[in-house]
């Protein structure tokens, strides 16, 4: 194993220059390129990507899976082409399109839900954004500060917003969302239709 | 400090912004941010029936279109793969489904996709030029450890014009800002038995740390089996009980903390040292072993 530093830096900023680059030429393919194949991929999407409360109105159903959202990664300051464009620019959005749901069984209204799950010390509240049966969001609302102990939820505590006035943040094995599924399923069955 | 906090990619994704600039221009960025994380996930993920990976490994021996955000991380795993022959291997996707970590989360669905047990990194072809992917044999391809790091940087180039800031993903996290003066970040490093508490702090500045450990994510399959399984022996190493990397990008530092965690006790300070990191390496019994001039 050869030493390489600088090349491990140079494949990380190249492959994030990729994606800007990529962001870039789909917000401007957006703006000045009409495309009558594939308008519902880019065009529709600006409506209510995160209304904070009730159901968003729009229907959204022709939104392929995996459309740039309308937000540019770009901003004035970010700007311009990366120094490391590969060959052959990527492609706007990405190829495939996953198969959207039929109305017919549909089992979720569009929008988004206040869900809550609790255990024995306390509660958390999520809010949980759904389009075209898909979790699209889940945004952790309320952790409950009136918890006793740290480790009610089974989160360490940097995650309950309590930290010791030591350190900043902290860096620890990945640890998963179990103690919010709960307070999502909750979200969900408000969501749900019939 | 605005501050927000949103699942993704199965674990708690904490954005803390300080700046002067207005409350709107720091929501819509931080709102960006997390949406990388989301565009990530859609595309690498090995739980999610539907998303452009697992879709793309539905096809063996032929040529598949993929778009960045599944093309750019599945690069760099390739790269170091190759650079640790073998060490670090993203085909380890299916013993991983095969030891139970085949749960989708929030949904509880099963993944359950076919996998040829001899399959390595060598049967994933990439064509940088048409931008294609092709798989040799069926697999599982696991982004797990460099999938994350990747939304942590571009979340973070998202920030990096606020005077202060954080990208914390369940603990992998990138901690700078614009503020040359004053963007030091006192990090501390989970103890690995003691769920509260630091076992050690270290600073850094417009850098990442992330760390791979095994006291996080037990298999429900199998005894003495956790999320980081060794490419070649299908088992879950334990010289250590937990392996943090620094490094310019959270990519970076994500993927060879998993390949230093699956390391022996003499070779992980050695990888370490041949890409030119930092880390601190924690073994079982507690002992901390800091390397690159921590």
């Amino acid at each position: 194993m050869a030493k390489m530093n600088k090349k491990w830096i140079v494949l990380c900023s190249a492959a994030i220059g990729v994606i800007y680059a990529s962001e870039y030429y789909a917000s401007n393919a957006q703006a000045y390129l009409p495309q009558p194949g594939s308008r519902g991929e880019t065009g529709v999407q600006a409506s209510g990507s995160l209304s904070p409360n009730g159901p968003a109105s729009g229907d959204g159903s022709l939104i392929a899976g995996n459309s740039p959202s309308g937000d540019s990664a770009l901003s004035d300051e970010n700007g311009g082409p990366p120094r490391d464009s590969a060959p052959g620019l990527p492609s706007a959005s990405a190829p495939a399109a996953s198969p959207t749901p039929s109305s017919a069984n549909k089992r979720y209204n569009d929008g988004t839900y206040t869900g809550t799950g609790s255990n024995r010390r306390g509660y958390i509240q999520v809010a949980v954004t759904v389009k075209r049966d898909k979790i699209t969001d889940v945004e952790i609302s309320d952790f409950a500060m009136h918890y006793s102990e740290s480790d009610v939820v089974d989160l360490p505590d940097e995650v309950l917003q309590k930290q010791s006035s030591q350190v900043d943040n902290v860096s620890g094995a990945t640890y998963s969302t179990r103690a919010f599924e709960d307070a999502v399923a909750d979200a969900l069955s408000q969501a749900k239709i019939g | 400090m605005m501050r927000r906090t949103k699942l993704y990619m199965d674990t708690v994704v904490d954005i803390q912004v300080a700046t002067e600039r207005s409350k709107e221009e720091a929501e819509a960025a931080i709102e960006r941010a997390f949406s990388a994380f989301r565009k990530v996930e859609d595309a690498c993920s090995r739980f999610h029936p539907d998303s452009e990976l697992v879709r793309a490994c539905r096809r063996i021996g032929v040529p598949v279109p993929i778009g960045p955000y599944l093309f750019e991380p599945l690069k760099f795993a390739l790269e170091l793969a190759d650079w640790s022959i073998g060490v670090f291997d993203p085909a380890v996707g299916g013993t991983m489904e095969k030891r139970g970590f085949n749960r989708r989360y929030l949904t509880g669905e099963i993944a359950d996709n076919p996998a040829d047990d001899s399959a390595t990194y060598q049967d994933i072809e990439l064509d940088a030029y048409n931008r294609t992917l092709l798989l040799r044999k069926p697999m599982v391809i696991d982004l797990g450890a460099v999938a994350k790091g990747f939304a942590i940087d571009l979340a973070a180039r998202e920030l990096s014009r606020f005077e202060r800031f954080i990208v914390n993903a369940g603990g992998d996290l990138f901690a700078g800002g614009a503020d040359g003066r004053n963007n030091a970040w006192n990090i501390g490093i989970r103890h690995p038995e003691r769920r509260n508490e630091t076992i050690q702090t270290i600073e850094i500045s417009n850098e990442a740390i992330c760390t791979s450990g095994s006291y996080e994510r037990i298999s429900a399959a199998a005894d003495g089996v956790h999320h980081i399984v060794d490419p070649r022996t299908k088992r879950s190493p334990n010289a250590w009980v937990s392996c943090s990397v620094v490094a310019p990008y959270a990519m970076l530092a994500d993927a060879i903390s998993t390949a230093a965690f699956l390391l022996k006790e003499e070779e992980a300070p050695y990888l370490l040292e041949r890409a030119e990191l930092r880390g601190v390496f924690i073994k079982p019994d507690l002992r901390i072993v800091k390397v690159g001039g921590m």
